[in-house]
């Protein structure tokens, strides 16, 4: 058992499971997403990302791609809510759109993560 | 990966950039969670805006103050230990990415990559030359003046910023790296379509030999120019097929034979090298005894040409050994040559020349000098290993200099630059003495004592005229280009010297019908050189001197050429 793995293995599911919990409920409901797993979404997708760098094979660098996808969906999102919040625009058009964004960073990690079980079953055969 | 340098950097910066994202959350999570009091006494939480913003520039030790209000107790509990966790965190990455950036692997790492990129720029043909010295400067400022492209790789970072420092024609794309590794080789650009030979002119001989044989099998196209001196390397080298020996004790030993029997091609050397002209008098060598100091490779190469022409010897050297039967028919001496006492047993004084041929430049003249002492009529030759000393050996008297570092480059670039004129060089040495003689005789006689030496291919590109005429079905004799063009039934000062055709080498070709695809060698001299290449383009001028008459639809066409 390689430690380095279970940690990036631990990271990349972590990065797609919490995610869902902030995506997971009514899209025009702000009662329903907490601001505080966007924030532990955004941190594990950036922790998740820095753990792809360095790894030069073809799905390495695909793994990568994914994942900053999921950082700019969810960079987006934060952005998308401070703004509204600190401008005072409180409406249902930007609460859907930051839910949305997270939504695509949640493909993105699902995507990643499928890579990452697909590399790993072959390697074990 | 060709952004190699890139992921370097990215792959070192792993641990900095985790250790501020994990710092930074927690900070952050931190004073969101604690409660603060605003400024009506009311308890109030940061947001995580508030917070992200506090942290940063917090972190970064920029510090505005505290915001949006004062903070309480609690608060700045937990802003000191963020202060010593996001700050260490923070300067551990600038150090980081400071210790990266002066990484000696990603500079050598970013040079490779500005040199590979330059290199595949290269359009024209290109040659590579390996390592950096005083013979490969020379043969790289030749081959710029022939408008060949060069690449430069030395293992030596100091060799290199040295060559930086010399003033070239043209830019050199430059590396440092193992000229005997294939990929920097293949950084270099052999497998190019456009990469023409690769120079390596090493003095251990064996890297020579490696070079032949990587290239071999790296791209067969592509001509090795090798320095070999040893028998056993050179049979090498020479069974991978494509490279080019150059020995320069084998090249001098066969000028010495040459020399002994037919002196005037000799001459004729020399003037195509560029090294004298015509006018310069054969070397007329003695006859009788010859004493050489040095046994080395260079002793046993002159050795072979004085058995051939039956000539007396006695080789002096102090360290090398030789087959008994030299030591017992007193035709070697091991003993220091540089010896008042050495130099009369070898009979020095009845001797006819001396050739002094020792590694050391210095141990040469003090030779030299003693000798003549001793016999001041002897005809002295003598090696000269470096160009630093030109100036003593310029002033020693010595009729006979061969320098071993400008016979290298010439040979060299010649073949690279000039292959036709090598071509016939080769065709010359053949030859003998009459022969040679009587086209010195010729070329002083009809154009001068310096002819210039002119290249002409009957191509689309070159000979436009010619071209278009053998293509038409027409004949055109060598003769053509030979006439004036002021009156075409007088000659220019032309001689043909060779016509390189497939496989076929016509020497002197005297009546000869031209084909599509010859290569021309011409001795002329300025004007002709002139009016050679208008006959060859130019469609008027080539229909005037085949046939003495002006085209007819040319004649405006004259006016306005």
């Amino acid at each position: 058992m390689n430690l380095q793995k279970v940690i990036s293995g631990f990271f990349f599911i972590f990065a797609m499971t919490i995610n869902f919990g902030f995506f997971y409920g009514d899209i025009d409901n702000p009662e329903l997403h907490s601001v505080w797993e966007l924030f532990a979404a955004l941190v594990i997708s950036l922790i998740s990302t820095v753990l792809k760098i360095g790894d030069k094979t073809q799905l390495g660098a695909v793994l990568l791609a994914t994942s900053l996808v999921a950082d700019i969906q969810l960079i987006a999102a934060v952005t998308v809510w401070t703004v509204t919040e600190y401008l005072s625009i409180v409406d249902v058009e930007a609460f859907a759109a930051i839910i949305s964004l997270s939504g695509g960073a949640f493909l993105a990690n699902i995507t990643s993560v499928i890579l990452y079980i697909g590399e790993t079953l072959k390697s074990k055969r | 990966m060709a952004n190699n340098a890139l992921w370097l950097i990215l792959q070192k910066l792993r641990t900095p950039l985790l250790v501020i994202i994990v710092t930074y959350s927690i900070a952050i999570m931190g004073m969101v969670l604690i409660p603060g009091v605003d400024d009506k006494g009311d308890i109030y939480h940061l947001s995580f805006f508030d917070a992200f913003y506090f942290v940063s520039y917090m972190a970064s030790t920029i510090g505005f103050g505290e915001s949006p209000y004062d903070f309480t107790y609690a608060q700045k509990l937990w802003v000191s230990v963020c202060i010593y966790l996001t700050v260490v965190g923070w300067f551990y990455g600038i150090g980081a990415l400071v210790s990266v950036l002066s990484d000696p692997m990603l500079k050598h790492e970013l040079m490779r990559n500005k040199f590979r990129k330059k290199v595949r720029e290269i359009q024209e043909q290109f040659v590579i030359v390996l390592g950096y010295s005083y013979i490969n400067a020379e043969i790289i400022k030749k081959l710029h003046k022939a408008n060949i492209e060069v690449v430069l790789v030395d293992i030596n970072e100091e060799m290199i910023n040295n060559f930086l420092l010399e003033s070239l024609i043209r830019d050199v794309p430059v590396m440092v790296g193992d000229g005997l590794l294939t990929d920097t080789l293949v950084d270099a650009g052999i497998l190019q379509t456009n990469c023409k030979a690769i120079i390596s002119l090493f003095e251990n001989e064996e890297k020579n030999l490696r070079i032949s044989v990587l290239t071999r099998f790296l791209n067969p196209k592509v001509q090795v120019i090798a320095k070999s001196t040893h028998n056993e390397i050179s049979t090498s080298i020479m069974d991978t097929d494509i490279a080019m020996l150059v020995n320069p004790f084998e090249i001098f030993a066969k000028r010495l034979d040459i020399a002994l029997h037919s002196p005037h091609i000799l001459v004729l050397e020399n003037w195509i090298y560029g090294n004298s002209d015509l006018c310069d008098n054969a070397l007329f060598l003695p006859n009788g005894k010859y004493v050489v100091c040095g046994y080395g490779r260079f002793g046993k190469a002159l050795q072979k040409q004085f058995e051939k022409n039956d000539i007396a010897y006695v080789f002096i050297d102090e360290k090398r050994r030789a087959p008994k039967e030299m030591l017992e028919n007193e035709t070697f001496i091991r003993a220091n040559p540089d010896d008042k006492e050495v130099l009369i047993q070898a009979g020095i004084q009845e001797a006819e020349c001396l050739i002094v041929g020792t590694k050391n430049d210095i141990e040469n003249i003090s030779i030299m000098i003693t000798a003549k002492k001793l016999n001041p009529d002897i005809y002295l030759i003598a090696r000269e290993n470096t160009m630093d000393e030109v100036s003593i050996f310029q002033a020693a008297d010595i009729d006979w200099t061969f320098i071993i570092e400008r016979i290298m480059v010439n040979k060299t670039s010649l073949a690279l630059t000039k292959p036709l004129k090598n071509h016939f060089l080769h065709l010359l040495l053949k030859e003998n003495e009459i022969w040679a003689n009587s086209l010195v005789k010729l070329l002083k006689s009809k154009i001068g004592s310096n002819p210039e030496l002119m290249y002409l291919e009957i191509s689309m590109e070159e000979s436009y005229a010619i071209y278009h005429d053998l293509k038409d079905g027409e004949e055109i004799k060598i003769e053509v280009l030979q006439r004036s063009l002021g009156n075409w039934k007088r000659n220019n000062n032309v001689i043909p010297l060779l016509i390189q055709r497939h496989n076929e080498d016509l020497l002197l070709p005297q009546n000869v019908k031209l084909e599509i695809g010859d290569k021309i060698l011409l001795a002329c001299d300025q004007e002709s050189r002139e009016e050679i290449s208008l006959i060859a383009s130019n469609i008027y001028e080539l229909h005037y001197a085949k046939s003495g008459e002006e085209k007819q639809i040319g004649l405006l066409g004259r006016w306005f050429s």
